[in-house]
């Protein structure tokens, strides 16, 4: 079975729990005393399940992005102890998974893949380019980080595009508006990557991928290559979004430290079958 | 040293986020939800699980205008006040709708601090917790000026403590009706008053439209609220009882 099948589930899965969390938290009429005095109103619905993939709530089990919970602490310099829980088991996942975040979970991530199949038709017009552009995603977290410490205000929290995208939703189906700052990071961001580089945001730009990335360097879940069914075809290195090489997998050993996000496509790709998943020993 | 173009645009540009940085840092002077702490800007990390729980989505967020405060939570009483997470029942009773306000329950970080709902902790709050303070203007105040309002002090959720319908320690002559008074010890600063009250620019408009059938609030108050609205003169920030941040 391909890996690609459950991923999509799992993405599509995620995106109706963003778009279905804040429709049940909405209250649809207006509230105003007197009628509630009167009682003309029902009482409002108390939902007991909030949030986004920033930090997520299921009545009373709180889970937290590990970077905010990082920036939290920078920008206030004190440490709030059901936050550090809160962020624990996203963290131990990523320490021994790697960033499945990115590739699993992120709602953006998700459509900016599907945003692929739009640049593949840009190009074919020829109204497309290629920008290359290096990763300067740990030169934007480091950056930010030091601004959060030093203005003491959490930075990546105002515009990291999934945790914008969830709060977006929330503010359609709530307060019927959307932010105009969001959805012009959300545009800015679809339309850069249609027109000009291919998956720029999470190559290049994006801080709390780049986090995840530091720490799922030493993750026990990688990819491996059975050198003796390989045929040499490197179909694994066009399928990969992030441009690495898993053909030379056990020739140079770093290709596989930081960067992979496990999302299983240069396995998919494989004709031969040589690519699969292992827990490092 | 010679500095390149580029390198000059490079190095400046750091320097000129750094400023903006500075500048856009600045706590907006608005009304955040119960249990805000001092230093609520650094801590809030923007999920926006408060206005997820809200029960009444009385809490709004910012957009990217605010500067730093960009998604951070706010109440505006007018629009919406703070229910404290009450249900009116038919008997003029409140009731609970939760063990704690939800919008401290969500914070994550403790940026909202988690405040049980009920009235002896809602009267016994911090000050630097509460959402602001009521203060009434008694020449603009129907009640005050023609003996003739009380919506505030009928609506207030912790009526009796945090306002009184007479001041204490003064004897007003003539008084026959309400003459509501905000006790500054015990407000919490919902806005529920300033949500009710009729002195606003809108019920004063509203006889002016010819054709458009009045409702209870504008028929009742519009004259006297035209009266005293011009009394006081231009510059009167309405309504009669407003919420302000405490300091």
């Amino acid at each position: 079975m391909k890996i690609k099948v459950i991923r999509r589930v799992v993405q599509l899965a995620v995106l109706a729990v963003l778009i279905a969390v804040p429709i049940y938290a909405q209250n649809p009429i207006e509230w105003a005393p007197s009628r509630i005095a009167l009682g003309e109103l029902p009482p409002p619905r108390v939902s007991r399940v909030w949030g986004d993939t920033w930090s997520f709530s299921f009545y009373g089990i709180t889970v937290t992005h590990p970077l905010a919970a990082l920036e939290a602490v920078l920008a206030a310099k004190v440490v709030y102890l059901p936050l550090l829980m809160a962020a624990l088991f996203p963290l131990i996942i990523t320490l021994l998974l790697g960033r499945i975040f990115c590739s699993w979970l992120c709602p953006v991530g998700f459509l900016l893949e599907l945003n692929q199949r739009l640049r593949g038709f840009l190009r074919k017009k020829g109204i497309a380019r290629d920008v290359r552009l290096r990763d300067y995603r740990y030169h934007l977290l480091g950056f930010s980080l030091v601004l959060t410490f030093f203005f003491a205000t959490p930075v990546v929290s105002a515009f990291d595009p999934p945790h914008v995208f969830g709060r977006e939703l929330f503010y359609l189906f709530t307060y019927h508006s959307v932010s105009l700052g969001g959805i012009t990071l959300l545009a800015g961001i679809f339309i850069f990557e249609a027109l000009a580089s291919e998956r720029a945001w999470c190559r290049s730009f994006c801080p709390a991928g780049g986090f995840l990335s530091l720490l799922g360097a030493k993750r026990l879940l990688r990819i491996q290559k059975k050198k003796e069914r390989c045929i040499l075809c490197g179909e694994c290195n066009i399928a990969c979004p992030y441009n690495l090489r898993p053909v030379e997998l056990g020739i140079d050993k770093d290709f596989n430290d930081k960067t992979c996000d496990n999302c299983g496509l240069c396995r998919d790709a494989c004709p031969a079958g040589a690519l699969y998943y292992t827990i490092r020993r | 040293m010679r500095l390149s173009r580029r390198g000059f645009i490079r190095s400046s540009a750091l320097l000129w986020l750094g400023f903006f940085g500075f500048k856009m840092r600045k706590e907006a002077p608005v009304l955040r939800p119960p249990g805000a702490t001092r230093d609520f800007l650094a801590r809030c990390i923007r999920c926006g699980k408060c206005g997820e729980a809200c029960p009444y989505d009385s809490i709004k967020f910012f957009d990217i205008s605010a500067g730093a405060n960009v998604a951070t939570p706010y109440i505006n009483p007018l629009e919406t006040p703070c229910y404290l997470c009450l249900q009116r029942t038919g008997e003029g009773k409140d009731e609970p709708l939760s063990e704690f306000l939800l919008c401290g329950e969500a914070c994550p970080t403790g940026a909202l601090k988690k405040i049980r709902n009920d009235r002896d902790t809602l009267l016994s709050l911090p000050d630097e917790l509460k959402i602001g303070v009521s203060v009434l203007n008694r020449d603009i105040c129907l009640a005050w000026q023609y003996d003739s309002c009380g919506e505030c002090y009928y609506n207030c959720p912790l009526r009796d403590d945090a306002m009184l319908d007479y001041p204490p320690n003064e004897v007003i002559k003539g008084a026959v009706g309400i003459r509501p008074y905000v006790n500054e010890k015990h407000c919490v600063g919902c806005g529920m008053c300033n949500y009710v009250c009729p002195v606003n620019e809108k019920i004063a408009r509203a006889t002016m439209e010819p054709g458009r059938k009045l409702t209870y609030f504008e028929e009742r108050y519009a004259a006297m609220v035209r009266n005293v609205i011009g009394k006081a003169g231009r510059g009167v920030r309405l309504p009669a009882v407003r919420v302000v941040k405490r300091v």
